[in-house]
C-alpha cells in the first residue's frame, strides 16, 4: 500500500514512510476533520503498534483512532485511500471538482470529499458540510441566495440584544427534576446531614430541593422558498444570533429539500459562516414541498434531535406544493415527540390574511402555537408566548 | 514495526475468542477492539438503537476473563451517583454509637470517614479493581454535558479526589466502552480522547451468524429466512428499524409457534409473532397481510 512498504526499511525511507504517516492528520484535518495537533503522534504510535505491512489492518486502526462522529467514520475509507493509494487509482475524481453540481451519489462516499488537498475551490470549511448537505442539481437551482446581508452591522445588533433576552429568558424554564440548590422549596435532609460534616455534625446551613432548570431544545426549520424570500434573510440572522447565545439548538432550512446548517450557523467567523450558507441554499429560491422537507426530517434526524424538552420552531409561510395530507402526517409524528410545535407565519399579520391554504390548514390541528413573525417588533411581540408555551 | 502476519493473526485470534463468548467481530471492529486495549483508550461506540452496541463490553469482559461494572446514564446523573456516597444512614448511627467512646476526636473523625461508610459507585468501583475490569458507560448521551466534562476528567488520569480520603488513583486502568445513541452531540474533547466505531446494522452474514450462535435451534433454512425477512424490513421506511434482539426474539416466537420456514403458508404466523420485530404503531400498520405474503414468498 505504501510505496515503500514491500522493501526492507533503511533509515532514509523510514523517515519517509513516518513523514508520510504524520502528514495524514493533517490532510484529515485540511478535509474537516476534528483532529488536533497530539494525533500525527498518535498516528506514528498506532502504526509502529499495528504495523504498516499490512493495508486493511492500518485502515481499520486508523479509522478507529481518527474519526470521531459519523460523517467522518463514512468518509474516512475515501481519503485513505485518497491519501496512501497512488494517484491513478482515483483518477475518476477529476470530474467531480465543480462544486455546484455535486450530486449525493450514496450515503457512504461523496465525491467532494476526497478531493485531494490543493483541488477543493472552497477551501475546508466547505467540505465539512458535504455529508449532512443535499446539494441540488442546477435545475433546481433557480438561483444562488445571497448571505452576504447577514452581517449587516445596526440591525444584527438588535437582532443580537433580543435574543440574548430571549435565551436568558429561556435558562428560566424549569422542569419537574429535582436538584440541590441553597434556596429551594424541598427541604434535602441527605445533603443537609453532607453539608453538616464540615461543621463537625452540626447543621448550620440548609440545603433544599427544587425543580431543575433546564433549557429547552429548540430545533429551527426555516423555509427558504422563493415565497419566503423576502423573510429569510432575516430568520437566518435570527437564528445566528441565537445559535451564538444557545448551545442547544439546531438549525435546518428547507424549500424542496431539507439541510441541516448547524454548524453553519455556530461558525464564529461571519464571513465563513455566510460562505457557507451560500454553499448550502444551493437551488433555493424554488418552490417548496413542506410536507417531504419535514419527513425527511422525520426520518433523517428527529431521532437525534428531537427529544421530550424539545420545542420545533417552524417558519414558513405554508405556502406548500405537495400533498396537504403528508405534511399533516409529518407534523402529526413530529408532534408526538416534541414538547412543542411552534409555526411562525410571517404574512400572517397581513390584512385579511386566514388560513386557508391547504398546508395551513392541514397543519392547524397538530401545532401548539401559531405566532406572527414579519419584523423584529413581531418577534418581540411574541416572545413571550412562545416561552409560555414551552412551559 | 511489527510484522504484519503477526498482527493479522493477533486480530484474528481476538476475533476468535469474541466468537467462543458469542460475539461476532468483523475483522476491523477486532483490530479496533485491539488496538483499544494496547492504547488504553476508551472506545466510543455510535449507531442506532439495536445494533449490540452494548453487547461489545459483556463479550469483552467475558473475553478477558474480568469483571463488567455498569454504568447506565440518565437525564440528571450527577458525579456522585455515579462515583461515590457517603452512607449517611451509617455514619449518623456510628457518631451516636463513638459518643460514649473515649477515643479522640481526631480518631472517630477518621473512623467515620473511612472505607467502611464508603458506597462505591460504578466509577469508583471500576478503578479500585486489581485486576482490569471492562467499564461500559452506556448511553452517556442522556447524561449532561457537565457530567459529560467530569467524566472526561477521569478518563484522562484515572484518578478522583474524595475530600476526605484524599485522592484515590486506579490500581489498574479500566477498559473503557462509552456507548451513544446519538440523541445529543457529545463534545469534541470526549470524541477526541476516544477511539471510535460506527456500528451499523449487521450485513446478512453477520446477522445469520448470529443467529446460528445464539438460536442454534433455528435450523439453517429458517435462519437464513428469518434474516433475509428482517433485512427486508430494514429497509423500509420505518421508524424504529428491528435491531439484531429483536431477531432473535422473533425467532424464538416463531420457533415457540413450531414454524420451521417462511412461506406464503407462514404468514398468519408471521402477523402473529410480528410484535416481537416491530415495535410502533404506525409500523405496524405498513405490515399488511399481502405485504407480509409478498416479503414471505420473498425469503
Amino acid at each position: 500500500m505504501l510505496g515503500t512498504a514491500s522493501m526492507p526499511p533503511t533509515p532514509d525511507l523510514a523517515g519517509a514512510v513516518r513523514a508520510r504517516l504524520a502528514g495524514f492528520s493533517g490532510f484529515l484535518q485540511a478535509s474537516g476533520f476534528g483532529v488536533g495537533g497530539g494525533d500525527s503522534s498518535a498516528v506514528l504510535r498506532t502504526a509502529s503498534q499495528v504495523g504498516i505491512l499490512h493495508p486493511q489492518m492500518l485502515r481499520w486502526s486508523l479509522k478507529a483512532l481518527l474519526c470521531g462522529r459519523p460523517s467522518e467514520w463514512h468518509r474516512f475509507d475515501a481519503l485513505f485511500d485518497v491519501y496512501f493509494l497512488p494517484p491513478n487509482k482515483k483518477i475518476f475524481l477529476e470530474g467531480t471538482r465543480d462544486t455546484a453540481s455535486y450530486r449525493k451519489p450514496s450515503p457512504e462516499v461523496s465525491p467532494d470529499s476526497v478531493q485531494a488537498p490543493g483541488q477543493s475551490r472552497g477551501g475546508a470549511g466547505n467540505r465539512r458540510l458535504a455529508p449532512e448537505r443535499y446539494a441540488a442539481s442546477r435545475e433546481e437551482s433557480l438561483e444562488a441566495a445571497d448571505f452576504r446581508e447577514l452581517a449587516r452591522a445596526e440591525e444584527v445588533r438588535d437582532i443580537e440584544a433580543l435574543m440574548r433576552r430571549f435565551a436568558r429568558e429561556m435558562k428560566r424554564v424549569r422542569v419537574r427534576r429535582e436538584a440541590r440548590c441553597l434556596r429551594g422549596r424541598r427541604f434535602d435532609l441527605a445533603g443537609t446531614i453532607r453539608r453538616s460534616i464540615e461543621h463537625g455534625g452540626l447543621p448550620l446551613s440548609v440545603v433544599w430541593r427544587d425543580r431543575r432548570r433546564i433549557r429547552p431544545r429548540i430545533v429551527l426549520l426555516l423555509d427558504v422558498s422563493r415565497s419566503m424570500s423576502l423573510y429569510s434573510f432575516f430568520y437566518l440572522r435570527l437564528a445566528r444570533a441565537l445559535s451564538a447565545e444557545l448551545s442547544d439548538i439546531y438549525g435546518y432550512i428547507f424549500h424542496t429539500r431539507l439541510t441541516a446548517i448547524s454548524e453553519a450557523l455556530r461558525d464564529a467567523d461571519a464571513w465563513r459562516a455566510q460562505e457557507k450558507m451560500h454553499l448550502l441554499a444551493a437551488g433555493w429560491g424554488g418552490g417548496t414541498r413542506i410536507g417531504d422537507c419535514l419527513r425527511e426530517f422525520n426520518r433523517d434526524h428527529m431521532g437525534r434531535r428531537v427529544h421530550s424538552r424539545t420545542t420545533v420552531i417552524i417558519v414558513s409561510d405554508g405556502y406548500d406544493t405537495g400533498e396537504p395530507k403528508t405534511l399533516a402526517d409529518a407534523l402529526r409524528a413530529l408532534r408526538r415527540r416534541a414538547r412543542r410545535i411552534i409555526w411562525i407565519n410571517p404574512i400572517s399579520t397581513r390584512p385579511g390574511w386566514s388560513p386557508v391554504s391547504a398546508g395551513m390548514r392541514a397543519a392547524l390541528p397538530h401545532i401548539d402555537l401559531l405566532a406572527p413573525g414579519a419584523d423584529l417588533a413581531t418577534i418581540k411581540r411574541v416572545l413571550p408566548d412562545i416561552i409560555e408555551s414551552m412551559r | 514495526m511489527s510484522t504484519g502476519a503477526q498482527r493479522v493473526a493477533d486480530v484474528a485470534a481476538l476475533q476468535q475468542q469474541l466468537a467462543a463468548v458469542g460475539y461476532i467481530a468483523e475483522r476491523s471492529f477486532a483490530a479496533a477492539l485491539l488496538l483499544m486495549t494496547e492504547l488504553k483508550r476508551p472506545l466510543l461506540l455510535e449507531g442506532d438503537a439495536g445494533v449490540g452496541k452494548t453487547e461489545v463490553a459483556k463479550a469483552l469482559a467475558a473475553v478477558r476473563g474480568t469483571r463488567l461494572i455498569r454504568l447506565q446514564c440518565y437525564e440528571g446523573l450527577d458525579a456522585h451517583s455515579a462515583m461515590y456516597e457517603w452512607n449517611y444512614q451509617r455514619q449518623l448511627l456510628a457518631i451516636k454509637l463513638l459518643e460514649q467512646d473515649d477515643r479522640s476526636v481526631a480518631a472517630k473523625e477518621q473512623d467515620i470517614f473511612s472505607e467502611r461508610y464508603l458506597l462505591k459507585r460504578p466509577l469508583l468501583e471500576a478503578i479500585s479493581c486489581t485486576h482490569s475490569p471492562v467499564l461500559l458507560i452506556d448511553e452517556v448521551d442522556r447524561a449532561d454535558e457537565a457530567f459529560e466534562a467530569y467524566l472526561l476528567e477521569l478518563l484522562s488520569d484515572f484518578q478522583m479526589s474524595i475530600p476526605e480520603l484524599g485522592t484515590v488513583t486506579a490500581l489498574s486502568v479500566p477498559l473503557v466502552v462509552v456507548t451513544s445513541n446519538g440523541t445529543r452531540e457529545l463534545s469534541d474533547a470526549l470524541r477526541r480522547r476516544c477511539l471510535y466505531q460506527f456500528v451499523e446494522y449487521p450485513s446478512f452474514e453477520k446477522e445469520l451468524a448470529i443467529l446460528e450462535i445464539r438460536a442454534p435451534e433455528a435450523a439453517g433454512e429458517l435462519a437464513r429466512q428469518v434474516v433475509q425477512f428482517v433485512q427486508d424490513a430494514r429497509r423500509m421506511d420505518l421508524q424504529k428499524r428491528p435491531g439484531i434482539a429483536e431477531t432473535l426474539d422473533w425467532t424464538a416466537a416463531l420457533l415457540r409457534l413450531g414454524v420451521t420456514a417462511i412461506g406464503q403458508d407462514a404468514s398468519e404466523a408471521i402477523l402473529e409473532t410480528l410484535a416481537a420485530l416491530i415495535k410502533t404503531r404506525d409500523d405496524r400498520t405498513a405490515f399488511t397481510r399481502e405485504v407480509v405474503g409478498r416479503m414471505a414468498a420473498a425469503c
